[in-house]
C-alpha cells in the first residue's frame, strides 16, 4: 500500500510532463524562413515546381500543427511536425541553391547575349560609316535608320537585365543580333554595288 | 488411436491452409506501390505542363496534397495491412490521383489552346508585317516610319523565339505589341501622307498641272509635269501632251520637302534655270529649277517659327531634273531623275525658263491611296 501511494505521484508527474507537448515553434519560424528565402531568391520563376512543393509542405506542417493544437492536450504529439519542418528546410535550402544557379545561368545567358547582339549592331554601324558620302549615300539612308534603331534597342536590353527579366533580354538580343545581321548582309550588297560606281561629293539638296 | 491420428492430421491440414492462406493474402502493403507511381507520374506530367507557372493554384493544392501523402506514404512503409481492411491512404492517394488526371487534361487542353492561339497570332502579324512592307516599299516611304519597322520586327522575332519555347503566353503578349505597333505605322503614314488621298489637295494639284499646260498652249511653248505619285514626268508642248518617262526622286522623295538634307522632292511651280551638258555636270546631263522659290522660302520661315524644323537645318538647293551617274543608283537626294536616253530627249526640248510643275499626285486612284486605303483595312484587321 505504501508503495502504491509512492508510484502514483510519480506517475502523475510523468504523465503532465509528457502531455504539455509544445509545437516546435523555432524549428516551425526557420522553416518559414528558408521558405521566403527561397521565394527571394526567385524560386518561384527559375524552380517553380520544386517551390509549389515546399510551400505544400509549408501548408501540410502548418496543418499538422492546428491538428496537433485541436486534440487534447494530454494526447498532443508534434513529432511529425518536427519531421515536416526539418524537410521544410532543409528541401526549401536546397531549392534556393537551385533557383540562385538557375538564375545565375539565366543572367549569364542575357548578359552573354546582350554582348553578342552589341557586337553585331557595332558591325553594323561600322559598314554603315563604310558607306561613302553623297549621291549614292542615298540608298543606305533607310538601312542607316535601321542600324540606329538597333543600337537604341540594345538599351531595352540593358533596362531587362536591369530588372532581371532575363528571358526578356536574352530573346530580345538575339532579335536584335539576328536582325543585325540581315542589316549587315543588305549594306554590304548595297557597299559591293556602290563599289563599282564612282563616289560623288555631296550636294546642297 | 486412429481418430487422434486423424485429428492430428485435420488439425495439421486446417493450420497449413491457414498459413497458406495468411501468406498468400494477409501481406498487402498498406499502399500499392503502383498507386504512388501514378500519382508521381501525374505530378512530371504537371511540371512538363509548367503547372506551376501556367495554374500556380492548381499545382499548388496538387502539391500540398501530394507532399503530405508522400510524407504518410514514407512513414507507413513497412506496415501492411489485410486485404479486406480499408486504407485511407490509398483512399486519399486515388483521389489525388484522380484529381490530378483532370487537371492534366484540362491544362494540357488549355497549353494547347494557348499554343494555337500563338501559333495563328504570330503567322498573323508576320504576314501583316510583310504586307505593310511590301506597301512601304511600293510608295518608297519607309524612312516615313521612322525606327517603327524594325522595332516591329524585333517584337515579331522576340515572339517567335518565345513560341519556339513554348512560352506562348509571352509569344501571344509580345505579338500584340507588334500589332500595336504595325497600327501605329499605319497611323503614321495615314499621317504624313494623308494628302495624296485628299480630293481637294489632289483637286488642286491638277489645277496647278492644268495652268502649266495651259501656259505651255498660249507661249507656244514646252512645259514638264511630274507627278510623285505616279513616278512619271510628262513632257507637254504646245499645250499638247508629248510623252512621259518614268522618274526616280528623292530617298525620301514621297514627303513633302521642308529642309536641307530630308531626301525629299519638292512640290510646286519652278523653271529651268541652267541647262548642263555633259562635262557640267556629273549625272549625264542637269536641268538645275528655281527651288527655293518664294512660297517654298515663305513655308520653310513660317515651320522654322512654329518649330517644325530644327533651328539649324537650311531650306537646301540645287533641285534637278538629271540623268544617271551610273547605272547602279536607285534614289537621289530630293532631285528628278530620268534615264539616260529619256533625259537626252527632254534636255533637247526644254530651255531656260520652261515651266516644271512637280505634283504629288494627279488621280484619286493614286499608288500612295490605294496604299493607304489597303492599310487602313490592314489597321482594322489589327
Amino acid at each position: 500500500m505504501n508503495m502504491h501511494h509512492a508510484v502514483l505521484p510519480l506517475l502523475c508527474t510523468f504523465a503532465l510532463l509528457a502531455g504539455c507537448a509544445q509545437p516546435p515553434t523555432d524549428q516551425i519560424n526557420a522553416a518559414e524562413q528558408a521558405v521566403k528565402d527561397a521565394q527571394q531568391s526567385g524560386a518561384a520563376t527559375y524552380v517553380a515546381n520544386d517551390y509549389a512543393k515546399i510551400e505544400g509542405l509549408l501548408g501540410a506542417l502548418k496543418k499538422e500543427v492546428a491538428d496537433q493544437d485541436a486534440k487534447f492536450a494530454l494526447l498532443r504529439d508534434y513529432g511529425k511536425a518536427e519531421q515536416l519542418a526539418a524537410t521544410a528546410k532543409s528541401e526549401a535550402e536546397r531549392v534556393k541553391t537551385e533557383a540562385v544557379t538557375k538564375m545565375e545561368e539565366a543572367k549569364h545567358a542575357a548578359v552573354q547575349a546582350h554582348q553578342v547582339a552589341q557586337d553585331a549592331v557595332k558591325s553594323t554601324l561600322e559598314l554603315v560609316a563604310k558607306a561613302p558620302a553623297g549621291k549614292d549615300r542615298a540608298a543606305l539612308e533607310s538601312i542607316k535608320t535601321d542600324a540606329e534603331a538597333l543600337k537604341a534597342s540594345l538599351n531595352d536590353v540593358q533596362m531587362m537585365i536591369d530588372k532581371s527579366d532575363y528571358l526578356g533580354a536574352q530573346t530580345k538580343a538575339q532579335a536584335i543580333h539576328e536582325k543585325s545581321q540581315t542589316v549587315s548582309r543588305e549594306i554590304e550588297a548595297a557597299l559591293a554595288k556602290i563599289g563599282k560606281g564612282k563616289p560623288t561629293a555631296a550636294k546642297k539638296k | 488411436m486412429i481418430q487422434k491420428k486423424l485429428r492430428i492430421a485435420a488439425f495439421n491440414l486446417w493450420g497449413g491452409a491457414l498459413v497458406i492462406a495468411g501468406t498468400l493474402t494477409g501481406c498487402v502493403q498498406a499502399v500499392p506501390q503502383e498507386v504512388v507511381e501514378a500519382v508521381e507520374s501525374i505530378d512530371r506530367n504537371l511540371m512538363q505542363l509548367r503547372a506551376a507557372e501556367i495554374a500556380p493554384t492548381d499545382y499548388g493544392s496538387f502539391a500540398r496534397q501530394w507532399v503530405t501523402l508522400r510524407a504518410r506514404v514514407e512513414a507507413e512503409d513497412d506496415l501492411i495491412r489485410w486485404p479486406w481492411e480499408s486504407s485511407d491512404l490509398e483512399f486519399a492517394l486515388r483521389r489525388l490521383q484522380e484529381e490530378g488526371s483532370r487537371t492534366v487534361a484540362r491544362l494540357t487542353a488549355q497549353q494547347a489552346a494557348l499554343r494555337h492561339s500563338a501559333e495563328r497570332q504570330l503567322a498573323h502579324i508576320e504576314d501583316r508585317m510583310k504586307l505593310i512592307s511590301v506597301q512601304v516599299s511600293a510608295i518608297d516611304s519607309r524612312l516615313v516610319l521612322g525606327t517603327k519597322p524594325v522595332e516591329t520586327d524585333l517584337l515579331v522575332k522576340q515572339a517567335r523565339t518565345f513560341y519556339e519555347q513554348g512560352y506562348y503566353g509571352q509569344s501571344l503578349e509580345t505579338s500584340d505589341r507588334a500589332a500595336h505597333n504595325l497600327a501605329a505605322q499605319a497611323a503614321t503614314l495615314s499621317r504624313e501622307l494623308g494628302r495624296y488621298a485628299s480630293r481637294d489637295r489632289i483637286v488642286q494639284w491638277q489645277q496647278m498641272a492644268k495652268n502649266t499646260i495651259e501656259w505651255s498652249r498660249t507661249h507656244r511653248t514646252s512645259a514638264i509635269v511630274v507627278s510623285k505619285a505616279e513616278r512619271t514626268l510628262t513632257l507637254y508642248k504646245d499645250g499638247h501632251k508629248v510623252l512621259s518617262y518614268p522618274v526616280r526622286l528623292g530617298f525620301n522623295g514621297i514627303r513633302e520637302k521642308r529642309y536641307q538634307g530630308d531626301g525629299a522632292t519638292p512640290e510646286g511651280r519652278y523653271r529651268i534655270t541652267h541647262k548642263r551638258g555633259q562635262g557640267q555636270t556629273q549625272f549625264y546631263r542637269a536641268l538645275v529649277l528655281d527651288y527655293p522659290n518664294q512660297e517654298d522660302r515663305r513655308r520653310f520661315v513660317h515651320e522654322r517659327k512654329t518649330g517644325h524644323i530644327p533651328a539649324l537645318r537650311g531650306i537646301g538647293g540645287q533641285i534637278e531634273i538629271h540623268g544617271v551617274e551610273n547605272e547602279l543608283m536607285a534614289q537621289t537626294l530630293g532631285c528628278v531623275m530620268l534615264d539616260n536616253p529619256h533625259m537626252a530627249f527632254i534636255f533637247d526640248r526644254v530651255d531656260k525658263g520652261t515651266p516644271v510643275t512637280i505634283v504629288g499626285a494627279l488621280n484619286e486612284q493614286n499608288s500612295v491611296a490605294l496604299a493607304l486605303a489597303h492599310l487602313s483595312v490592314t489597321r482594322d484587321e489589327i
